[in-house]
C-alpha cells in the first residue's frame, strides 16, 4: 500500500473539500448581507464552464481562475438586480439563477467538451487554490468582524432599516456582498473543472451548490467553521469511496448516500438549537424607507 | 418593466429555427440520431458519432441529423419528431433510456426505421444493437494483470448493473489469467457521469495502491486524465479516443467500432429490406482494441493481440467452474454463461474486491 489509509481520505478529503469551501465563503458573506442566493449551484456552474472556456482559449490556468471568478460575480450581480433593485422574492430569484446558471454553463462550455487544459499547478502536491483556501476563510473572517465594511454589512443583515438609518446604504452593501460571494463561488465552481477534473461537463457540480448552501448553516454563518465543515463534507464523500477501493465489505448503493445523511443529520441537530446565528433579515428585501 | 413585450417579439425566431435545419427532398436518405451527451466526450456518444460519420462517408448523398444532450424523458420524442418532419427515414437513438420514446414514435411512423442502441424492444420497424462487451473486457485484463506491480487494479463503475459486473468479472478473470495474485478494487460512484467523483474514486482507489486504473462510465476522460496526472496506468473504455488523454501511462482500451453496423443498416433502408434483429457483436465486429501506449512491452502486446483474437474467435470466459468472490461456485464445470445471462451477473468472480449490490 502505497500511503496509508488516513493519509489517502484526508488528501482526498482536502481535495473534495476545496471548491464546497469556496462556495460556502461565497455564500455565507451575500447570507451576512441578508441575501440567500438558492442559484449559488448556477453560480459555481457558470464559473466552473468559464474558467475552463478561459484556461482552454488562453492556456493559463490562472487567468481561468480569474475568468471565473469575474464569471461568478457577474452572475451574482444579475441576481442581484433581480433580488435588491427590483426587490423580486429571493428565493424564487435564486431557483432562477440556478437554472440560468445551467443554460448558461452549457452554453458556454459546448466549444470546449473534450478540451485538454493545463491543470493548475501544484505546489507541494496540491494546488494554489487548496493552500489558499483556509486563508481565505480566514480573511473573510477579518473582513466581516474586524472592519468598518464588514460591520456594515453585518449591521444590514441584521436590520437593513436601522442600518439605513444609520447611514449605510443597505442596497449598495448588498451588491458589494453578493459581488464577493459570486467571486468565491465562481472559484469554488473552477476547482472542480480546473484542478479536480481537468474537464467540463454539464451539470458538474452535482449538487455540491446546495451541499455547500447546508454548509452555511453547518459553520453558523461563521468562516472559520466553515473550514472544517467543508472538510467533514469533503471526508464523508472521500471515505466512502476510500473504503470502497479497500473492499469494504457495505453495500456501495449505502456508501453512495453517506454525504446527505451526513447532511440531514447535521440539519436535525443543529435544527433544534434556538440560540441561532441566523442574520435577522436573512431573506427579506429592503423596501427603503418612507 | 416592458419584458413581457419582448415574449411577441422573439416568437417569429422561434418559429425560423427549423428553416435552419437542411432540406431532405435534394438527398438519397436522412438519418437522425439523438445523443445523451457530447459527440466530444472521448467516451460513449463519441463512438456513435464516429460510427455515424464512418456511415455518412461510406454512403454519398446521405445527410445526418444529429442531436447532443437529448435528455431520456418526452423531450427525446420531440426532437425525434422534429427529425421525421425534417425527413428523416432512419433514427438512430442511441442511449438506453430512449428506448421506450422512440419505440413508441416508432408505432406512430411505420415509414420510418429505429434503431437503438442496448435495448431488447423489437418491431418491423424497430431494431436494436449493442457491442457484447463483457468477453472484449478479458483481453483488457489481461494487458492490466502484465502491467501492474503491485498486483491492485482500480475499476471505477457508474451503476453496478449485471452489464456492467459481467464486464469486471471478465476484466479480473483476464488479469488472473497471466497474475494470478491480481485483485480488482472496485469503486461504484452511483451515477453514469458525475465527473467530480470520478476524480474522487480514481484518487482513491490510487492512494489504495492501485497502479492501472480503468473504469466504466460514460466518459472516460476523468478518470484517464487522473491517472496520467498521478502517474498511473489506464486502460479506456467506449471509444478509442481516450488514447489522446494520456501520452504516457495509456496502456490500451476497449472501442466501440459501429460504423460497419450503421452503414448497412442505412444501406439495408435505402433498398427497402430493413430487417430489425437484436443484434449483440464483440470483437472483430463493433468492437475494437485501441493502440497500446508507449510503456507497453513487446511481449504484453503479443499477449493481449493473441488473447483478443482467441475472444474474437469464441472464447467465452464464462466457462464453469467460476466461483465467486466469496467461494460459491456460481457457473458449474461443463456449463457456460452465453450473451443471453450477461445482464444476469449480480456477484463478482473470485479476485473481485467489492460487493455489487
Amino acid at each position: 500500500m502505497s500511503t496509508s489509509f488516513a493519509a489517502g481520505v484526508l488528501t482526498s478529503s482536502i481535495l473534495s473539500g476545496t471548491s464546497l469551501l469556496y462556495a460556502t465563503l461565497g455564500e455565507l458573506v451575500g447570507e451576512r448581507a441578508g441575501i440567500v442566493n438558492l442559484g449559488l449551484e448556477g453560480t459555481m456552474l457558470i464559473g466552473a464552464s468559464v474558467g475552463f472556456a478561459a484556461a482552454s482559449v488562453t492556456g493559463d490556468p490562472y487567468l481561468g481562475l480569474l475568468a471565473a471568478g469575474l464569471a461568478g460575480t457577474a452572475a451574482n450581480l444579475l441576481f442581484g438586480f433581480v433580488v435588491i433593485s427590483r426587490r423580486a422574492n429571493q428565493l424564487a430569484a435564486g431557483l432562477t439563477l440556478m437554472f440560468f446558471g445551467f443554460g448558461a454553463s452549457a452554453l458556454i462550455g459546448r466549444p470546449f467538451v473534450g478540451a485538454i487544459v493545463p491543470g493548475l499547478p501544484e505546489f507541494f502536491g496540491f494546488d494554489a487554490l487548496v493552500w489558499l483556501a483556509a486563508p481565505t476563510a480566514v480573511g473573510l473572517w477579518c473582513v466581516i468582524f474586524r472592519t468598518r465594511w464588514g460591520l456594515g454589512l453585518r449591521a444590514v443583515g441584521e436590520d437593513p432599516v436601522a442600518a439605513f438609518a444609520s447611514g449605510r446604504r443597505p442596497e449598495s452593501l448588498r451588491y458589494q456582498a453578493l459581488s464577493l460571494g459570486g467571486f468565491l463561488g465562481g472559484i469554488g465552481g473552477a476547482h472542480l473543472s480546473l484542478a479536480l477534473t481537468l474537464t467540463w461537463d454539464e451539470g458538474m457540480t452535482a449538487g455540491r451548490g446546495f451541499i455547500a448552501i447546508a454548509l452555511v448553516i453547518f459553520a453558523r454563518w461563521n468562516p472559520l467553521w466553515a473550514v472544517p465543515g467543508a472538510l467533514v463534507f469533503g471526508g464523508a464523500e472521500a471515505l466512502q469511496l476510500q473504503l470502497q477501493a479497500r473492499g469494504a465489505d457495505v453495500s456501495p448503493f449505502l456508501m453512495n448516500m453517506t454525504p446527505y445523511l451526513l447532511t440531514m443529520l447535521i440539519l436535525v441537530f443543529w435544527g433544534w438549537n434556538r440560540r441561532s446565528t441566523a442574520p435577522a433579515a436573512l431573506g427579506r428585501n429592503f423596501f427603503g424607507v418612507e | 418593466m416592458r419584458l413581457r413585450l419582448l415574449i411577441p417579439l422573439l416568437m417569429p425566431l422561434w418559429l425560423l429555427l427549423p428553416g435552419a435545419l437542411p432540406l431532405a427532398a435534394q438527398t438519397k436518405l436522412t438519418v437522425g440520431a439523438i445523443y445523451v451527451g457530447s459527440v466530444h466526450d472521448y467516451g460513449y456518444n463519441e463512438a456513435m458519432h464516429d460510427g455515424l460519420m464512418a456511415m455518412k462517408k461510406a454512403i454519398p448523398g446521405v445527410t445526418l441529423l444529429e442531436a447532443e444532450n437529448v435528455p431520456e424523458t418526452a423531450e427525446s420524442t420531440r426532437i425525434m419528431e422534429g427529425m421525421i418532419q425534417h425527413g428523416a427515414k432512419l433514427i438512430f437513438a442511441t442511449s438506453f433510456g430512449h428506448q421506450q420514446f422512440a419505440f413508441d414514435l416508432a408505432k406512430q411512423h411505420p415509414d420510418v426505421d429505429f434503431e437503438h442502441a442496448g435495448g431488447w424492444m423489437q418491431m418491423p420497424n424497430f431494431g436494436n444493437f449493442f457491442g457484447a462487451t463483457q468477453a472484449a473486457w478479458y483481453p483488457m485484463g489481461v494487458a492490466a494483470g502484465k502491467m501492474t506491480k503491485s498486483n491492485i487494479l482500480g475499476f471505477v463503475a457508474g451503476v453496478p448493473i449485471g452489464y456492467v459486473v459481467g464486464n469486471i468479472n471478465a476484466f479480473a478473470m483476464g488479469a488472473r489469467s497471466v497474475n494470478p495474485k491480481a485483485e480488482v478494487h472496485v469503486v461504484v460512484t452511483g451515477g453514469w457521469s458525475d465527473k467530480a467523483k470520478e476524480a474522487a474514486a480514481a484518487n482513491a482507489l490510487i492512494d489504495q495502491g492501485a497502479d492501472v486504473v480503468t473504469m466504466h462510465v460514460d466518459s472516460p476522460a476523468t478518470v484517464i486524465q487522473t491517472a496520467e496526472h498521478r502517474g498511473v496506468y489506464s486502460i479506456g473504455f467506449q471509444s478509442i479516443a481516450a488514447k489522446a488523454l494520456a501520452p504516457k501511462f495509456w496502456i490500451t482500451g476497449l472501442g466501440f467500432t459501429w460504423g460497419p453496423f450503421m452503414t448497412e443498416t442505412a444501406k439495408s433502408v435505402m433498398a427497402g429490406g430493413f430487417k430489425p434483429a437484436m443484434v449483440r457483436e464483440g470483437l472483430g465486429q463493433m468492437m475494437a482494441v485501441a493502440p497500446f501506449g508507449p510503456a507497453v512491452p513487446a511481449a504484453t502486446r503479443t499477449l493481449v493481440t493473441a488473447a483478443a483474437e482467441k475472444v474474437e474467435k469464441g472464447y467465452n470466459p464464462f466457462t464453469g467452474p467460476v466461483t465467486d468472490n466469496t467461494g460459491v461456485v456460481r457457473i458449474k464445470d461443463g456449463e457456460s454463461w452465453g450473451g443471453d445471462k450477461m445482464g444476469s451477473f449480480d456477484w463478482y468472480v473470485e479476485g473481485v474486491i467489492g460487493k455489487p449490490k
